[in-house]
C-alpha cells in the first residue's frame, strides 16, 4: 500500500487475472470491492454491494461497458450509475441509483485502487512482472519475519533460496490475512518462475505457522 | 445409458456435465438421495453395494467411481477429452483424477453438512478443503506459465471435469473462493465452454449473450 | 432478543415422516431444542433447558414454539383437497436471516437471471403491476395478480407460459405460493416455504408443496423444487448485511418491490425483528 496524506493505492489483483468483460472480488481498507473490466478493457471499482438488495456485485456480469448484479440484472456504468433497471424496462433510472466507486489505474500489471484521494501515482515497478497472487492467512509482520525483510513503498524484496530474488506487494485483507502479489525479474526463464511460484507457497506456509504459534512480532 | 442421478449431487454432475459435452443423451432416472436416503434401499444397494451414487449403466456395465464414467462416455464419443497420450499430460489427467477423490472428501464434506446437515467435522472438512484448493490454483498457476489454461493441458479433459464441479460449490459449504484468482480464470473457461451446462448452485453466465433490448410492452 | 414477538410464533422444527424415538438435535431462535417421537409415537419437543415445548403436526412437519402461540397455525385449506399430491421438499440450510429468505421466495424480478430457462428468461424480465394488501382481518401480507412469462414453470409444464401467481405472509418465516396449475387450469398449486429460525442469521428451510400433478415422479417433484431453492441458496448466502434491513434508507425497492415493502413494514409494526436489522449500521 503507498499512503500521502490524502488518500493511498492499493494494490488489489494483476491485470492478467481480470479479463475483459469479468469481475471480480477484492479488497482494500475501505472494504470489500467488485473489480471488473468491461468488453473494451476498462477497469473498474465499485462497492461490492447493489444497493437493491444488498447481493454481493462481484457475483455478477459484465456485459458490454457495464457490471450488472446476478440477482436481478440491474446494471452499473463505471461511473457508477444505475443504466438499467430489468424489471422496468422501460424506466430510465434516477440518479440516486447508484454504487459508490473507486479510482483505478493500471500499471506494470498491477491493478491499483485508491482509498481517498491519493496526491501521486501507484508506484511503478520497473524491471519486474507480476507472477501471480496468492492470499496468506497471516499478517504483515508474520510475512516479514517469515522473509527475513521488511516492506517498503516499492513492496518487500525477498530473497528466497533455491531461487532468485522475488519482488512482493503486501496488502492486508483485514482479519490477519494478506494478498500477496509476487513480482519477478522480467527477464525469468519458465523454470525460474515455476521455482518462485512453489517458492512463494513455501513461504506463505512458513508465515502461517508464524502466525498460528503466535511467535510473528 | 442409464444414470442414477441426484440433481444436487456434484458427483453426478459431472457424469451429466461430460455427457453434454460430448453430445451423449443419458437416461437419466432420479434417486431420491435427499430426504428420501433411497441410495440406500434395496433397489439401489443391489446395483452398487457402497450405496453411492451416481451409478451409470449399460448393457451390463454397472459403473460406480465418476471418473469411470468420464472416461467411459469421453472414449466412446469424444476422445480428445482423454488427451493427447503424451507421457506427461497422461499423468497429469491422471495426478488431478485421483486428486479429485480429495475435493469430494474435504468440499463435498463440508457441502454436505452446511446444506443437508449431514454430520462431519466441519472445521477439518473446510480446513482440508482449503488446503485441497491451494493445490489446484499451485498447478493452475503452473499450468499458466506454460501457456496452458486447463489442469493437463491447453484443451479440457476428463481431469478438469472430475476437479470442477466441487470446487465450483465451494462456497456451498462454506469456503469462500474469493482468494484464488487462477481457479476463477480456470472456471470460466470451463463454464464457457460449447454445450457447457449448469447445476444449482452454478449461475448461468448471462455475458455470453448480448443484452436484450427490449421495448417497454413488448415482451 | 427474547423479548421478540416472533417467540411466540409457530416454527417448522422437522419433517414428521423422519421423526423417530432417537430425536432430532436441532436449535429454535439461539435455543438448543431435541424434535422426537414418543412412546405413543407423537412429536415431542424438547428444550435445552428441560422444557416440554408447544406442538403441532400440520403439512408434513412438526411446529413448535419457544413462547406461547396465541392462536393456531394459520390454515391453507387448499391442503386437504382431494386429489393433491403432498410434497416434502426436506430441509435446506442457509447462512442467512431467515427473513431474508423468506423475501427472496416472494420476489419474482430474480427468476431469469438466478432460475434461468426455468422460472424465467431474457428478454422476459418485465414485472407487471400487481396488487399487494395486508389483510386486516387475517393479518396476512397479500400480493395478488402476479403474472410472469416462465419458460418452464413445473415439472409438469411442456412449454412457456404466463404463469400467474398469489403470495401470502400468515406468519413471519412462513409463505405461501398459489400458482397456475397447468394440469388444472381452474385450481391453485400451493408451494410453501417454512423456514425455521436457528439463529438470526442461519436458518433451516423447509420446502412444502399440495400439487395437482397425477404424472410426475415423486422424486421429480422433489428435485424439481431442491433445484430452484438450491439456485436461491447462493444468492442468499451473498447479501449484505446477513440480516434484513428494515430501515428504509438501507435497500432501494421498486414497484416490482412491492410485496417486500408490504412485508418488511408488516414485520415492523408486529415488531417481528428476529432476524432483522432495525438501524443501518
Amino acid at each position: 500500500m503507498l499512503s500521502d496524506k490524502t488518500g493511498s493505492w492499493t494494490p488489489v489483483a494483476l491485470s492478467a487475472d481480470l479479463p475483459a468483460g469479468t469481475v471480480m472480488p477484492a479488497r482494500t481498507p475501505a472494504g470489500r470491492i467488485a473489480l471488473w473490466r468491461s468488453q473494451s478493457g476498462r477497469a473498474a471499482a465499485s462497492a461490492d454491494r447493489c444497493p437493491h438488495r444488498g447481493m454481493r456485485l462481484s457475483h455478477g456480469f459484465v456485459r458490454g461497458e457495464a457490471l450488472s448484479c446476478i440477482y436481478h440484472g440491474w446494471s452499473y456504468a463505471r461511473t457508477g450509475n444505475c443504466l438499467r433497471i430489468p424489471a422496468h424496462p422501460g424506466l430510465a433510472p434516477p440518479e440516486t441509483i447508484r454504487v459508490e466507486t473507486h479510482e483505478v489505474e493500471e500499471c506494470g500489471g498491477v491493478i491499483w485502487v485508491a482509498v481517498g484521494v491519493p496526491t501521486a501515482q501507484p508506484p511503478g515497478l520497473e524491471g519486474v512482472a507480476p507472477l501471480r497472487s496468492l492470499t496468506a492467512h497471516a499478517a504483515v509482520a508474520a510475512i516479514e519475519t517469515a522473509a527475513g525483510a521488511k516492506a517498503g513503498a516499492g513492496g518487500l524484496v525477498w530473497q528466497a533460496q533455491d531461487a532468485q530474488q522475488i519482488r512482493l506487494l503486501l496488502a492486508p485483507q483485514g482479519d490477519e490475512q494478506t494478498l500477496i502479489h509476487v513480482l519477478l525479474d522480467d527477464n525469468s526463464s519458465l523454470s525460474q518462475r515455476i521455482a518462485a511460484s512453489r517458492a512463494v507457497e513455501r513461504l506463505r506456509r512458513t508465515a502461517e505457522d508464524l502466525q498460528t504459534k503466535g511467535i510473528a512480532p | 445409458m442409464k444414470l442414477y442421478d441426484y440433481v444436487l449431487s456434484p458427483s453426478c454432475y459431472k457424469v451429466r456435465l461430460m455427457a453434454a459435452l460430448a453430445g451423449v443423451k443419458l437416461e437419466i432416472r432420479p434417486v431420491d438421495f435427499h430426504p428420501g436416503a433411497e441410495h440406500r434401499g434395496t433397489e439401489l444397494l443391489a446395483l452398487n453395494p457402497a450405496g453411492s451414487i451416481p451409478i451409470l449403466e449399460e448393457g451390463d456395465l454397472i459403473l460406480t467411481e465418476s471418473a469411470a464414467m468420464l472416461a467411459y462416455l469421453a472414449a466412446k464419443a469424444a476422445p480428445e477429452w482423454l488427451g493427447s497420450g503424451a507421457p506427461e499430460e497422461a499423468a497429469r489427467i491422471q495426478q488431478w483424477l485421483s486428486f479429485a477423490h480429495r475435493l469430494t472428501a474435504s468440499l463435498g464434506g463440508a457441502r454436505l453438512h452446511e446444506m443437508l446437515l449431514r454430520p462431519g467435522d466441519i472445521g477439518a472438512l473446510q480446513a482440508q478443503g482449503i488446503a485441497a484448493l491451494r493445490e489446484l490454483e499451485a498447478g493452475l498457476v503452473e499450468q499458466g506459465l506454460r501457456g496452458m489454461r486447463f489442469l493437463a493441458s491447453d484443451q479440457p479433459t476428463v481431469a478438469d471435469i472430475a476437479c470442477f464441479p466441487y470446487v465450483a460449490l465451494a462456497p456451498d459449504g462454506g469456503i469462500p473462493l474469493d482468494p484464488y484468482p487462477a481457479i476463477r480464470l480456470w472456471s470460466r473457461a470451463i463454464r464457457g465452454l460449447d454445450n457447457f451446462i449448469e447445476m444449482p448452485g452454478i449461475h448461468r453466465l448471462h455475458e455470453l449473450r448480448p443484452e436484450p433490448h427490449v421495448e417497454p410492452g413488448e415482451v | 432478543m427474547m423479548q421478540d414477538a416472533m417467540v411466540d410464533e409457530w416454527y417448522p422444527v422437522g419433517l414428521f415422516s423422519q421423526l423417530d424415538v432417537n430425536g432430532r438435535k436441532t436449535a429454535l431462535m439461539g435455543e438448543p431444542i431435541e424434535v422426537a417421537l414418543d412412546a405413543e409415537d407423537r412429536a415431542k419437543v424438547t428444550c435445552g433447558d428441560g422444557r416440554t415445548l408447544p406442538v403441532c403436526v400440520r403439512y408434513g412437519h412438526v411446529w413448535s414454539s419457544l413462547g406461547k402461540p396465541q392462536k393456531d397455525l394459520f390454515a391453507i385449506p387448499e391442503a386437504d383437497q382431494p386429489g393433491r399430491r403432498l410434497v416434502d421438499v426436506g430441509v435446506i440450510r442457509v447462512r442467512c436471516s431467515p427473513l431474508r429468505a423468506v423475501e427472496n421466495f416472494l420476489d419474482i424480478a430474480h427468476f431469469p437471471f438466478v432460475h434461468t430457462d426455468i422460472l424465467g428468461a431474457e428478454p422476459h424480465t418485465e414485472v407487471e403491476d400487481y396488487k399487494v394488501e395486508i389483510r386486516q382481518q387475517e393479518d396476512e401480507v397479500w400480493a395478488t395478480q402476479v403474472k410472469f412469462y416462465q419458460p418452464k414453470a413445473a415439472k409438469s409444464a411442456s412449454g412457456g407460459i404466463t404463469t400467474e401467481y398469489m403470495y401470502r405472509v400468515p406468519a413471519p418465516t412462513c409463505s405461501v405460493l398459489y400458482k397456475t396449475c397447468p394440469p388444472r387450469p381452474c385450481e391453485w398449486d400451493v408451494i410453501t416455504l417454512f423456514v425455521q429460525p436457528l439463529a438470526e442469521d442461519l436458518c433451516d428451510v423447509w420446502p412444502w408443496m399440495a400439487l395437482f400433478d397425477d404424472v410426475t415422479p415423486m422424486t421429480d417433484l422433489i428435485h424439481f423444487q431442491q433445484t430452484i431453492f438450491l439456485q436461491d441458496r447462493s444468492i442468499l448466502e451473498n447479501q449484505i448485511p446477513r440480516l434484513l434491513p428494515l430501515d428504509p434508507g438501507m435497500e432501494i425497492p421498486t414497484r416490482a418491490d412491492l410485496t417486500s415493502v408490504a412485508y418488511r413494514r408488516w414485520l415492523k409494526r408486529h415488531n417481528y425483528t428476529y432476524g432483522a436489522q432495525l438501524v443501518a449500521q
